[in-house]
């Protein structure tokens, strides 16, 4: 561990002095923060689990962890520091943090009657939101049930028992393209020629890597699951956007009844998941079920069985989720049409082009940060809300087709009443938002223009 | 700004709030003693008729005991209840019986409070040999061996079983009769002949048989063959920290499952532990045997009977190339919580008895066809001619009473059941759904069955 903490020293010291010098301050006292940085970080996340990842008789996923946490502690207390001092070095240097008064504003004269304010939600996000986000990760590292008479320490036991990295092709592949991409980009770079669509490439490969390291770290266990995850998740945002655009588009036009039939469109969202699982149950039963009347009337294949196929099952997962979450989209594009402007459309359509090139130039960038925002409370509701679907509609469905990380979940820590599993995989799933959320706020938030 | 108006306003619904607080506050507790009446507090997993049951034995029991006063509550399931009766306990307010299943016994016996007590007390020790206690004769020594069999432990009888079930056969009559049947299958070569000739018929139903993915049924056909779950004796010898999944006794369940499903002979609801699907199928007459509880019984002979055809029942069937050990037990069991006061503990065994007294105990009976529990309801229902009546209910009785009373046919008791019973009904969906190898897909369930068992023992087990 010694030689790790050396390291995090070091890079805490050159990265400190970099942002030191940047903000126009010394550069050692930069090389001194930074290095206390990289020795506090890591220090303060290995030792609520006691170093334990770099025992002797842990195996390499232990120590691989291990790194990563010792690395990421270290990231965050350096970037902290950096951060506070380019919060400081602004133009107007440290004197504008002296230059705060409390004359101007609401509150002028009360210094501290905004905390007070304040105090109530703050009491209420500590106790409910983060005194458990803590006690979950305090949870992951133990054996918890609620009757026995000791939590025993575990280390990341709940976390490796899921992990089991094997090489596979489909990681390797992707990896190697971003490689070649990547030196494409800084052979191009160096002789001065830009490549906005290479740039593009990269991007995707970069999300590609990441999903497909991301599924073959976890073991066989664990990996379906995953996989589910991402499959059930995809295809309700895509399909939620993309039908929820067609349908708010259709719906924009000046026709009569317009305002019934948005109405109608977005009746299914006052639903509760639950329920939607419930009816798309009955209409899709194999004996008894519409669906499959109505399909072997029409067409002379026999409906397959969505409990006993995999792949038609996560198709009735996602299209129930579709149905229920579809108004949402819908309501918020319809809005969002509304507000394309139309002189621009205009000159478009002057200069020739189809009403096809007109929305893809104009009418999609100019409802992306709807789109931006639809996609981030889709992907939530994707997350948390299409397991109440699947536990009416396929209970996990055939074969773990439709066990997603929240369903896992659940079960691990209610319905088996093993709480420190259930913890563990919840801290995964909070990881796995995190990384949706910041890709999304990187890549799409880069390309959001609000306003003309 | 509406100062003038808002002010009142606010003050009258800070009024509202406060009055509804204190009534809140002010609704009994689980125990309270007074100086005349003391408390019980009776937890139970159900909330329909059968609860209703209970009530009215509450009722009757307040009656005779005036210085007691039981409150029941009912809970949507075993572990609702478990959780509740856990904080409950940790609060210092518990009720003084809880109900749990039959394969949480390890669980039970393991759980402890807050204080690092037992969190329940042996309802043998408490009775402490005597024969009544506040006029209620004590039945516990009466109660069908089976039964008795699965919850003594150590030599202690350790709760006070009330629910208990078996695995019956059932069998739709016009379907057998007309397929040329004419008794129930035995064997497991019987099952799969029966069902040649079934589908064969012109009006074959859509599948011959089905049974839900449920753990229950795992566990019943390795028993049936003398195999066993756990070491130790199943976990009875000692405490068990070796589970095998893969023994041949379940392989050949397995295979068996499997060759049924491959002939189109057994139909998979698609999910896991689903029990309504089978009964619906059969009342529906969408198959033409199925594997249930004997709990379902009266409910499948009425709707049977409303839907045009009789109802057979019958013992489950059976390797028939396996020595016979012995059916199951299912259901629940009645704990002591520990630590109660000498007459709440004596209220709470008192109506422990008087719940399983002949009469309450054919009512019981009579109303859910659970199997009457003591040997003295089972006399009282034949003199009343019930079982000559009513057939199918006394098959569950009789299959227990076949029983060897060996460490197979005594059930395993193991510590984390549930998850176990979980790897298991995924282990045999895979099998069914996505055509895994039986050997391999039970050795890899068994990793992590021994897995499960292994963070279940570092919990409770001695250092």
């Amino acid at each position: 561990m010694y030689p790790l903490l050396a390291a995090a020293v070091l890079a805490g010291a050159l990265v400190g002095r970099r942002a030191w010098l940047r903000a126009g301050l010394r550069g050692v006292t930069g090389m001194v923060v930074g290095a206390l940085a990289g020795f506090v970080g890591p220090l303060a996340v290995m030792n609520p689990i006691r170093s334990c990842t770099f025992d002797d008789e842990r195996g390499g996923v232990d120590r691989a962890l291990g790194i990563l946490l010792f690395a990421g502690g270290a990231a965050l207390a350096v970037g902290l520091a950096v951060w506070i001092v380019n919060a400081v070095a602004r133009p107007a240097g440290p004197r504008a943090a002296r230059d705060i008064t409390f004359e101007r504003g609401s509150f002028r004269g009360h210094r501290f009657f905004p905390f007070g304010l304040l105090a109530p939600t703050l009491v209420i996000l500590v106790l409910f939101l983060y005194r458990p986000m803590v006690e979950t990760f305090r949870l992951s590292t133990h054996e918890v049930r609620t009757t026995a008479p000791r939590q025993p320490f575990v280390c990341l036991d709940k976390y490796t028992r899921l992990m089991e990295p094997t090489i596979e092709w489909w990681a390797i592949g992707p990896a190697a393209l971003l490689a070649v991409v990547l030196v494409a980009n800084v052979v191009l770079a160096r002789r001065g020629a830009v490549a906005p669509s290479l740039r593009k490439i990269r991007d995707l490969l970069v999300v590609l890597v990441v999903v497909a390291w991301a599924t073959a770290v976890f073991g066989a266990r664990y990996r379906g699951v995953f996989t589910t995850t991402l499959v059930l998740t995809t295809g309700t945002v895509v399909l939620s956007l993309a039908l929820g655009l067609a349908i708010a588009t259709l719906v924009s036009q000046k026709i009569r009844g317009r305002g019934v039939y948005r109405t109608l469109l977005i009746w299914p969202y006052a639903i509760s998941p639950p329920i939607a699982g419930i009816l798309f149950y009955v209409m899709f039963d194999p004996l008894v079920g519409i669906i499959g009347n109505v399909w072997e009337t029409l067409t002379p294949f026999e409906m397959p069985n969505y409990r006993t196929e995999k792949w038609l099952a996560r198709f009735v997962v996602i299209l129930a989720s579709v149905w229920k979450t579809i108004g949402f989209s819908i309501l918020f594009y319809v809005a969002g049409l509304q507000n394309v402007p139309t002189d621009t459309l205009e000159a478009a359509q002057i200069d020739g082009a189809g009403p096809l090139q007109r929305f893809r130039h104009i009418v999609i960038p100019a409802l992306a940060p709807i789109t931006f925002f639809l996609i981030i409370s889709n992907v939530t509701y994707a997350f948390f809300e299409v397991f109440a679907t699947t536990t009416y509609l396929t209970t996990g469905g055939p074969s773990g087709a439709t066990t997603d990380v929240m369903f896992a979940l659940v079960q691990a820590a209610t319905e088996q009443g093993n709480f420190g599993d259930g913890a563990a995989q919840s801290v995964i799933l909070f990881a796995m938002v995190l990384a949706v959320t910041g890709w999304q706020f990187r890549s799409t938030g880069r390309r959001v223009t609000y306003g003309r | 700004m509406h100062t003038r108006t808002q002010g009142p306003a606010l003050i009258a619904v800070g009024l509202l709030v406060a009055a509804s607080g204190a009534l809140t506050g002010a609704g009994a507790s689980a125990q309270t003693t007074s100086a005349e009446v003391t408390g019980i507090g009776v937890s139970i997993a159900f909330t329909d008729y059968r609860l209703d049951w209970m009530n009215e034995r509450a009722r009757e029991f307040e009656e005779a005991h005036p210085e007691y006063e039981i409150s029941v509550q009912g809970f949507d399931d075993y572990e609702a209840l478990l959780q509740s009766v856990t904080l409950a306990a940790q609060q210092g307010d518990p009720p003084a019986i809880a109900q749990y299943f039959e394969v949480a016994t390890q669980e039970a016996r393991d759980a402890v409070n807050s204080e690092g007590e037992p969190l329940f007390a042996s309802v043998e020790a408490a009775i402490d040999g005597r024969t009544e206690i506040l006029g209620e004769p004590v039945v516990l020594d009466d109660i069908v061996t089976a039964v008795a069999d699965y919850y003594t432990i150590d030599g202690e009888f350790s709760s006070m079983p009330w629910n208990t079930s078996s695995t019956l056969f059932y069998g739709n009559a016009s379907i057998m009769e007309a397929a040329g049947i004419d008794a129930a299958p035995e064997t497991w070569a019987e099952v799969e002949a029966a069902c040649d000739a079934i589908m064969a018929l012109d009006d074959a139903p859509s599948a011959c048989i089905t049974w839900p993915n449920h753990g229950w049924f795992f566990e019943q056909s390795i028993a049936q063959q003398g195999g066993l779950l756990a070491n130790n004796d199943n976990g009875r010898a000692g405490r068990a920290d070796e589970v095998q999944l893969d023994s041949s006794e379940m392989l050949s369940f397995v295979e068996y499952w499997k060759s049924l499903a491959d002939a189109g002979h057994y139909v998979y609801s698609g999910t896991q532990r689903d029990w309504d699907y089978t009964t619906n199928s059969f009342v529906a007459q969408e198959v033409a045997f199925i594997l249930t509880s004997s709990g379902d019984g009266t409910a499948l002979v009425t709707d049977g009977a409303e839907a045009g055809f009789d109802v057979v029942a019958s013992r489950m069937p059976y390797n028939g190339d396996a020595d016979y050990a012995g059916n199951l037990i299912g259901g629940a069991t009645l704990w002591l919580v520990n630590g109660l006061s000498p007459e709440q503990s004596d209220g709470a065994l008192a109506f422990m008895q008087f719940v399983n007294n002949p009469e309450n105990a054919a009512s019981w009976h009579r109303e859910t066809n659970y199997i009457p529990i003591t040997n003295s309801a089972i006399a009282l229902l034949e003199e009343e001619g019930w079982f000559a009546e009513n057939p199918y209910a006394s098959v569950a009785t009789d299959q227990l009473a076949l029983a060897d009373g060996s460490p197979a046919a005594r059930g395993a008791l193991l510590g984390g059941f549930v998850q176990i019973r979980d790897i298991m009904t995924l282990a045999m969906e895979d099998v069914l759904v996505s055509e895994a190898d039986p050997a391999e897909r039970f050795e890899q369930a068994s990793a992590e069955a021994q897995e499960a068992l292994e963070s279940y023992n570092s919990l409770y087990a001695e250092e």
